[in-house]
C-alpha cells in the first residue's frame, strides 16, 4: 500500500526536467533584448556627446555659424529620436518575453496544487505538456503551419516558442537552397555569444562562399575568390588551418571542388547552423518529445507486448480493461527496438486460474466476460482470446508469488 | 506551506523583475535628453547670441542624462541576473545531460531520431483521435510536401544523419488518414450527441451495428446504453417522473429488452421491478440504478474504449500515455544515466531496463510474471512454466532445478518431473 502511495505521489521538481527550456529559453531571449538595448543606447551617446563638443568647441571658436550648430543640433535631436524609437520598440518586446516568463512560470506552479498523478488535473496538465511537446517537435521538424494552428486551438501560444524556431527554420531553409546571407546575418547578429562556441560556424559559410566562387565558370569570380580568402578566411588561419590550406589548393584544382567540397556540404551547414543556434540559446538538441516518448516507451514496455502469443489486453478480441498504449498500432513499431521495464514483483489479475489451454485470467473475470458472451451455456466459460469454450470444472487454480 | 516552493520562490523572484522592469525610466531619460536638445535648439533658433553659452551649458546635463539611462540599465541588468541565479537554483536539471547520450535505448544514439515517420505517424494518429482534425489535415499535407522535398537529393531533415533513405516515403500510405478520420469524427458525433443531448440513439445504432464484434469481445455495451436510455426515458427530460414516462419506460422494455432476455435477466428484472417503488424511487434498493450521477459519464467512457478497441486502438492516446509515463519516469532514468557514465558501463541486459520505474497502478497494462526463482521477466524465449502444484517459475529456472530429474518445487512439499510442468499464458 504504502508503495502504491509513493507511486502516485506528484513530485514538482521532478517535473522540470523536462522544463528546462520552458524558462531558460525566454530568460535567454530577455537576456540578448537587454543587450540590444544596450548596444543601441551606447552608439548613440558615443555619438552625441563628442558631436556636442564639437558643436560647443565649434561655436566658441567661431568656426562654427549657428545655423551649423542648429543643423548640428537637429541631427542629434533626430538620432536620439531614433533611439527613443528602437528602444520603445524593445521595451514592448521585453514586456512580452517576460509576460511569456510569467505565463510559464504560472503553467509550472499549477503542479504544486496536484497531489496525486492519478488526479484529473494532473491529466489536464500533461495533456498540455502533451501539446506543448508535440508543438515543439513540429516547429523543429519544419511543421510550422501544423505548429502554428495546433498552438492557436490549443490556446498555448505563450506557453511555445514558435517564433524562435520560425527564424530557425527560415535560415536552414535558406542554407538548404544555398543562400548563406541570412545564416552570416545571423552570425552578425550573435557575434559575440558566437566566440563562446565551439563551432565555427562563420568561417564555415564563409568557406563555403568561396567555394561557390571558385566553382563558377565565371573566371571573374576566380579574383572576387582570392579577395574574398583575404578577407574572410585567412584570420583563421590558425584554428583552421588545413581547411584554408585545403581551399587554397582549390584555386589550381578546380575540379576537385566536387570532391572535396561536395553539394552535400550545404546539408552539413544547415545541419551545423542549427546545431550552434540551439546551443546558444540553450535548447536541448533532440525534440523534447523524444525524450518523454524514449523514456515512456521503455517504462511501459513488459515483453508481452511483442510476443509471439498475442496477449489478452493487446487483442482486440478481448475484453481487458483498455489495450496497452505499447501494443496500440501508434505506437507498437516505435517501441521495438526499445528494452523493456524492469519489474522485481509479478503482477496478475487477482484469484488467478488457467484453463486447459494454459491461459491465465482472472477468475471473476472470466465468469463476467462469459456471461456477457453470447452462446456460452450455462457453467461453461470461454477464453476470450481463443474463443474456445471449456467447463467451469476445468479452471484450475494457478499459484503466482 | 511554510516554506515556499521552488516554482513559488521563483516567481516571487519573477514578480520582483517585473516591478523592477516596469519602474525603469530609461525611456523617459532618452525623452529629457531630446527635450534639453531641443529646448538648446529653440533658444538658439530664437536668439543666435546664445549659442555659445546655450551650448556649453547643455554638455554637462546631457552627459549625466545618457549617465542616468545606463544606471537605469544597469539596475536592470541585476535584475535580470538576480532572475537567472533563482533560475539556477530552482532545481532546474540542465538537460546538458542529455546531449551526448539522449536517453537509455539499445541502440547508441537517440533511437527515436532514426524514426520520424514512425513518430509522425503517431502524431498524426494522435491528432485524429483527439477530434483536431484540421491540425491533422495540415500536418499530413506539410509532411507530404515535405517527402516531394526530399525526392530532391539536395534537401533532407533537419539532421541529415536522421533521415534514411525513403523514411518518409509512405507516412500517408501508412496513416490511413481518411478511414481513421471517418472512424473518429463519427466517435466524436456519437459522444458529442451523448453528452451534449443526452442522445443515446446514435451509440445504440453503432452499438447494434458493430453486436457481433463486441459479443465477442464479451462487452456489454449494447445492453448499458439500453439500461441507460430506459433509465432516460423513466426520468424524462423535466425530471418529473410523471406516469407517462413511466409508460414510456415501459414500452421501451417491452420493445428493446426482448434480446437481453436470457443473458440480463437479473438486470431487467431490477429495472421491471424498480417500477413498483415509484414514486418513492430514491429510498428503493434501486436507487443507485436510478440516481447515478456518473452514469453518463461512466457510459461514454466505456463507449469511447470499446470503440477505440474494436479499431484495435487503445481507449486513451498512446502518445499521451506514454509521454506521461516518460516524463514520471525521466528522473530515475536521468540519475541511471549519470550512473552509468560514471562507471562507463553499459546495460546488463540489454532487453530490460536495470532499474525498476514505479508508475501508477493504471499504467500497468499487462500481467507481469517475475520468476520467483531467477527473478527474471517472463519472455517469448523463456515462458512461464506451471507445475502441477499449480506453482509458476520461469522455463529457464525449471531446467535449473530439476536437471531431467524429479525435483521439489522451491514453494511446497511437492515433487514432480519438469515434463510434467506446462506452458502458461499471461
Amino acid at each position: 500500500m504504502a508503495a502504491e502511495l509513493t507511486s502516485v505521489q506528484l513530485n514538482p521538481e521532478s517535473h522540470y526536467i523536462l522544463e528546462q527550456p520552458l524558462l531558460r529559453l525566454p530568460q535567454e531571449l530577455a537576456r540578448r533584448n537587454f543587450k540590444t538595448v544596450q548596444r543601441v543606447v551606447e552608439r548613440e551617446k558615443e555619438y552625441v556627446i563628442p558631436a556636442l563638443l564639437d558643436a560647443a568647441n565649434g561655436s566658441i571658436t567661431r568656426t562654427q555659424t549657428p545655423d551649423q550648430t542648429l543643423a548640428a543640433l537637429d541631427a542629434m535631436i533626430a538620432r536620439m529620436q531614433g533611439l527613443k524609437r528602437k528602444m520603445e520598440g524593445l521595451q514592448e518586446e521585453e514586456r512580452r518575453i517576460q509576460d511569456q516568463s510569467r505565463k510559464r512560470i504560472q503553467h509550472l506552479q499549477a503542479l504544486d496544487q496536484i497531489p496525486s498523478l492519478a488526479d484529473v488535473k494532473y491529466d489536464q496538465w500533461s495533456r498540455v505538456r502533451l501539446d506543448r511537446l508535440l508543438v515543439d517537435h513540429m516547429l523543429r521538424s519544419g511543421h510550422a503551419e501544423s505548429a502554428k494552428q495546433l498552438a492557436t486551438e490549443r490556446e498555448i501560444e505563450d506557453l511555445v516558442d514558435i517564433g524562435v524556431f520560425t527564424q530557425c527554420q527560415r535560415i536552414v531553409k535558406s542554407l538548404r537552397q544555398g543562400d548563406t546571407k541570412d545564416a552570416l546575418q545571423w552570425c552578425g547578429e550573435n557575434k559575440a555569444a558566437l566566440k563562446k562556441s565551439q563551432h565555427n560556424l562563420e568561417f564555415e559559410l564563409r568557406l563555403q562562399q568561396y567555394i561557390e566562387m571558385v566553382r563558377s565558370p565565371d573566371q571573374s569570380k576566380k579574383l572576387e575568390a582570392i579577395l574574398h580568402a583575404r578577407k574572410y578566411l585567412i584570420p583563421y588561419r590558425d584554428a583552421q588551418g588545413r581547411e584554408v590550406m585545403k581551399a587554397a589548393g582549390l584555386l589550381v584544382y578546380t575540379q576537385r571542388t566536387r570532391t572535396s567540397f561536395p553539394p552535400e556540404r550545404w546539408t552539413y551547414l544547415s545541419s551545423l547552423f542549427v546545431k550552434t543556434h540551439h546551443e546558444l540559446l540553450s535548447l536541448p538538441s533532440q525534440p523534447l518529445l523524444h525524450i518523454a516518448l524514449s523514456g515512456g516507451l521503455s517504462a511501459l514496455k513488459t515483453p508481452l507486448c511483442h510476443s509471439a502469443y498475442s496477449s489478452p489486453s493487446s487483442n482486440s478480441q478481448s475484453t481487458n480493461t483498455s489495450v496497452c498504449p505499447i501494443c496500440s498500432t501508434e505506437l507498437n513499431e516505435l517501441a521495438r527496438k526499445m528494452p523493456y521495464a524492469h519489474h522485481s514483483k509479478s503482477y496478475v489479475e487477482p484469484d488467478a486460474i488457467v484453463l486447459p489451454n494454459g491461459r491465465v485470467y482472472g477468475k471473476a473475470r472470466l465468469l463476467e466476460i462469459s456471461k456477457n458472451l453470447g452462446a456460452v451455456d450455462e457453467g461453461k466459460v470461454k477464453d476470450p482470446t481463443t474463443g474456445q469454450v471449456y467447463d467451469e470444472s476445468e479452471m484450475k487454480k494457478v499459484y503466482i508469488m | 506551506m511554510a516554506t515556499p516552493t521552488p516554482m513559488e520562490a521563483l516567481q516571487k523572484e519573477h514578480e520582483r523583475l517585473l516591478k523592477r522592469l516596469k519602474g525603469a525610466q530609461s525611456l523617459k531619460h532618452v525623452q529629457s535628453t531630446i527635450d534639453l536638445l531641443q529646448s538648446a535648439r529653440d533658444t538658439i533658433a530664437a536668439d543666435p547670441g546664445q549659442t555659445v553659452l546655450t551650448m556649453a551649458k547643455l554638455q554637462n546635463p546631457i552627459k549625466s542624462s545618457f549617465d542616468s539611462v545606463n544606471d537605469n540599465l544597469k539596475e536592470v541588468h541585476s535584475g535580470l541576473n538576480k532572475y537567472t541565479k533563482a533560475l539556477d537554483k530552482s532545481a532546474f536539471c540542465p538537460l546538458q545531460l542529455f546531449k551526448d547520450r539522449p536517453l537509455p535505448s539499445t541502440n547508441d544514439h537517440d533511437a527515436l531520431s532514426e524514426q520520424d515517420t514512425l513518430i509522425n505517424r503517431a502524431i498524426a494518429m494522435h491528432l485524429l483521435r483527439e477530434g483536431q482534425f484540421s491540425v491533422a489535415a495540415s500536418f499530413l499535407s506539410e509532411i507530404s510536401e515535405r517527402k516531394s522535398l526530399q525526392s530532391d537529393p539536395e534537401t533532407s531533415t533537419t539532421d541529415p544523419m536522421a533521415s534514411s533513405p525513403g523514411s518518409a516515403n509512405n507516412i500517408l500510405d501508412e496513416v490511413p488518414s481518411s478511414e481513421i478520420r471517418k472512424e473518429f469524427a463519427s466517435m466524436y458525433y456519437i459522444l458529442h450527441e451523448m453528452k451534449e443531448n443526452n442522445n443515446l440513439l446514435p451509440a445504440i445504432e453503432w452499438s447494434r451495428e458493430n453486436r457481433e464484434a463486441l459479443e465477442a469481445r464479451g462487452s456489454n455495451l449494447e445492453f448499458e446504453l439500453c439500461r441507460l436510455q430506459f433509465v432516460w426515458i423513466f426520468h424524462g427530460k423535466s425530471h418529473d417522473q410523471s406516469i407517462r414516462n413511466r409508460e414510456d419506460a415501459i414500452a421501451y422494455a417491452r420493445r428493446e429488452f426482448q434480446g437481453f432476455m436470457p443473458r440480463y435477466l437479473r438486470e431487467v428484472q431490477q429495472l421491471i421491478g424498480a417500477m413498483a417503488f415509484c414514486p418513492n424511487l430514491r429510498g428503493s434498493p434501486y436507487a443507485s440504478i436510478f440516481n447515478n450521477i456518473s452514469a453518463w459519464d461512466d457510459v461514454a467512457q466505456f463507449f469511447t474504449r470499446e470503440f477505440c478497441s474494436l479499431l484495435g486502438l487503445s481507449a486513451d492516446s498512446p502518445l499521451y500515455v506514454a509521454t506521461t509515463a516518460g516524463a514520471i519516469a525521466l528522473p530515475t532514468l536521468l540519475k541511471l544515466q549519470t550512473i552509468m557514465k560514471a562507471k562507463r558501463t553499459e546495460w546488463t541486459s540489454e532487453n530490460e531496463l536495470p532499474v525498476e520505474i514505479s508508475l501508477p497502478p493504471s499504467y500497468l497494462f499487462h500481467s507481469i510474471f517475475v520468476c520467483p526463482v531467477s527473478k527474471e521477466q517472463a519472455t517469448d524465449e523463456n515462458p512461464p512454466m506451471m507445475m502441477p502444484c499449480g506453482h509458476v517459475i520461469a522455463e529457464e529456472s525449471l531446467r535449473r532445478l530439476g536437471k531431467g530429474n524429479r525435483f521439489k518445487c522451491p514453494y511446497c512439499p511437492s515433487e514432480s518431473h519438469p515434463r510434467d510442468a506446462r506452458k502458461i499464458f499471461l
